[in-house]
């Protein structure tokens, strides 16, 4: 029985991983067409599926990796730190994601004060919470 | 010869050693040895030592009960088969020995010997010749030394063999072992040295007196002569040590210190003669002291070592300079005479030598060193000088790599000498010992002569790595490969570094733990969720590196190493 229920959850992870290579297959398939369409170049299909591929397994790995640094800061949710320290290798992208991280912190500072504001105009508790946890998710 | 000397009341250095030998307890453990052997040998010895002497079987005998006659060490040197090397049938042989191979040949016979063979490209061709000329008249006496030359140590016997082949067959093949060393002036002066002994042989037989008198005179000429030049040839050397060979051992080291240095690798039997015999001769040769060298070895090696010390520093103190040569010549002469002399205060050579240690930290090195070979002649306890030519030989490596390398050798020249009836294992070690710092010496020497290279800080150490490298690829690599390789590891340890800084930092500390370690092998793979950083630690680090990493709990809640 409990080989069963594993080979029943494996299957089903195996066709989650599936579905989910699927859709960064098709998400991968958009870009590419859309950098063909800049550069003016073709790209076969085998070359986007390895690409989509290595996206996949690059992905695990980034996982894997931002529960590890988590863990090394001793915390138990990932953070933005985590996230520039993965990225750390590629300038631009630490860049990118620098600004990103900018942007999304400016951006919660104003509805913090957006929100004291409406505490002060005495907004309703359910209303807060909601905003906080937009805020959150957002984070 | 045996008899002059069992006959002689007076306490020669001889004498005295002999006492020393046959008082002194066996402290090695060769003595069961050599006791089987005495048992062995005395049946040996009756016979042979009945030809030369009457007393034979009673010194037999008592050789075999270990009794405390003169005579039982000329009855053990005139036995040739002295195969079994304990330390003192060994050291018996050597004095039994010594004295005739350092007896005084006749003047007109010695002297035109080590004159021109001290000459350098010169003396080859004329040893050789009086050589020729002296080996035919000695071979008797000569047999005797082939025979206590073979109960030296292994290596000794090859070379004494070798060399004395050479000898025969003339002089290219006996400098042979010693060309590689040095050129002509270590063959010259070991072929000179070779001379002397070969021609003292006969003269114990026909000289009555104690052969160490009549040593000195002759050498001290030739040596100075020799260390002239030798100084002169060696003026390319750093002023110190071209100083330090005229201070200290200028005396012992005058004819010696050059054929020694040349003859390091095989010290010949006879080698170890003349320069013992040189050292006697230096030694006792200051003014103060009286004889110092062989006198004691028969009341105390201390006691000897502390003669000869007090006379280098004498000869030191008369030698400040080079200019001392020649009071120095005055004083070996006088010192000859006084050689045969029994160890005078003793304490004052220690004292003087002492005083001259303020003066140069060098100088008492080489007198220690010196002093140490001089333990070693007289040391029944083989182990003393080891230990402490081996200290000595510490210190002095620090001084002129020349004059210690000079010293070693007569160290090793003497203990060498000393130890043939010392413990063989004694002997390899003492051997061993002023080998490995002489082999030591050179390449440093070396090394220092050239200039310093400069190097890229940040290359230096993958050197070892490209290295490493180049070994295991199993194949011949490219200079080129080699460079691109330093280069790969250059990146690859500054993107570590980098990592680990990183790592610190996201944990908020300012310095690398192991824990950002762990993870930077996590990164790279080396640790997975299957294979734990423990595990990579017991696979492939010591056992002392895992007790350090892996926390190992004891007893009493204690936890190793302590977190």
């Amino acid at each position: 029985m409990e080989e069963e229920e594993e080979g029943a959850e494996e299957q089903e992870r195996f066709s989650y991983q599936q579905r989910l290579k699927a859709a960064v297959h098709y998400t991968v398939g958009c870009l590419c067409a859309e950098v063909a369409s800049d550069r003016e170049v073709q790209l076969s299909k085998q070359t986007i599926a390895a690409i989509s591929e290595a996206t996949f397994r690059q992905c695990e790995t980034f996982a894997k990796d931002l529960e590890m640094f988590a863990r090394h800061a001793k915390r138990s949710t990932i953070s933005t730190e985590d996230v520039k320290l993965l990225a750390r290798r590629s300038n631009s992208l630490l860049k990118y994601i620098t600004e990103k991280n900018e942007e999304i912190a400016q951006f919660n500072i104003e509805r913090k004060t957006k929100k004291k504001k409406k505490l002060e105009d005495g907004n309703k508790n359910s209303v807060e919470t909601t905003e906080a946890g937009e805020v959150e998710s957002e984070n | 010869m045996a008899d002059s000397y069992v006959s002689d009341n007076e306490p020669t250095t001889r004498t005295l050693l002999r006492r020393v030998l046959d008082t002194e307890d066996p402290h090695t453990p060769r003595r069961r040895q050599s006791t089987r052997a005495s048992a062995q040998r005395t049946p040996l010895e009756t016979p042979f030592s009945m030809r030369l002497r009457s007393q034979t079987k009673t010194t037999a005998s008592r050789r075999s009960h270990r009794a405390r006659s003169v005579g039982r060490l000329a009855h053990i040197q005139t036995s040739g088969h002295l195969k079994e090397q304990t330390p003192r049938t060994l050291l018996e042989n050597i004095l039994l020995t010594a004295p005739e191979s350092s007896m005084v040949m006749p003047e007109s016979v010695v002297k035109p010997v080590p004159a021109p063979p001290l000459v350098q490209s010169s003396s080859r061709e004329s040893s050789p010749g009086s050589l020729e000329l002296h080996l035919p008249e000695f071979k008797t006496p000569t047999t005797l030394a082939p025979s206590l030359l073979a109960t030296g140590k292994r290596k000794q016997r090859l070379r004494l063999s070798v060399f004395q082949q050479g000898m025969d067959q003339g002089p290219p093949l006996s400098p042979g072992p010693l060309t590689k060393l040095h050129g002509n002036a270590g063959a010259s002066s070991l072929t000179s040295s070779l001379n002397l002994t070969f021609a003292t042989p006969p003269l114990p037989q026909s000289v009555r007196r104690p052969g160490l008198a009549r040593r000195p005179p002759r050498r001290p000429a030739v040596d100075v002569g020799t260390f002239l030049q030798d100084l002169q040839d060696t003026s390319t050397l750093p002023t110190d040590t071209v100083l330090e060979d005229t201070q200290p051992f200028s005396q012992p080291l005058i004819g010696p210190s050059p054929s020694v240095h040349h003859s390091l690798p095989c010290p010949s039997f006879s080698a170890e003669r003349t320069v013992s015999h040189r050292a006697r001769s230096s030694g006792p040769g200051l003014p103060n002291n009286s004889t110092g060298k062989p006198a004691p070895l028969l009341v105390g090696k201390a006691e000897g070592v502390d003669a000869l010390a007090k006379g280098f520093p004498n000869t030191s103190n008369s030698l400040s300079g080079e200019d001392g040569l020649q009071p120095l010549q005055d004083g070996v002469g006088e010192e000859v005479e006084e050689v045969m002399e029994e160890s005078l205060s003793m304490s004052d050579v220690k004292e003087a030598a002492g005083a001259q240690g303020s003066a140069r930290a060098e100088e008492p090195e080489r007198h220690q060193e010196v002093i140490e070979a001089e333990r070693s002649w007289g040391a029944i306890e083989a182990k003393k000088p080891e230990a402490s030519p081996g200290d000595e030989d510490t210190p002095g490596r620090t001084g002129s790599p020349e004059l210690t390398s000079a010293t070693l050798e007569i160290q090793q020249a003497r203990q060498l000498a000393f130890l043939e009836p010392a413990p063989p294992t004694s002997t390899t070690v003492l051997s061993s010992e002023p080998l490995e710092p002489l082999s030591a010496k050179c390449p440093p020497r070396a090394q220092t002569a050239g200039p310093r290279l400069r190097r890229d800080p940040y290359k230096t150490g993958l050197n070892h790595y490209a290295k490493l490298f180049s070994f295991y690829a199993k194949m011949p690599m490219e200079k080129k490969a080699l460079e691109m390789v330093e280069k790969c590891l250059d990146r690859y340890f500054q993107h570590l570094c980098d990592d680990l800084e990183v790592f610190a930092a996201h944990a908020g500390r300012k310095t690398v733990k192991p824990e950002d370690l762990e993870l930077l092998m996590r990164r790279q793979g080396l640790v997975t969720d299957q294979v734990s950083l423990h595990v990579l630690v017991e696979q492939h680090l010591p056992l002392q590196y895992r007790q350090l990493l892996i926390p190992c709990a004891f007893s009493g809640n204690t936890v190793f190493p302590a977190q």
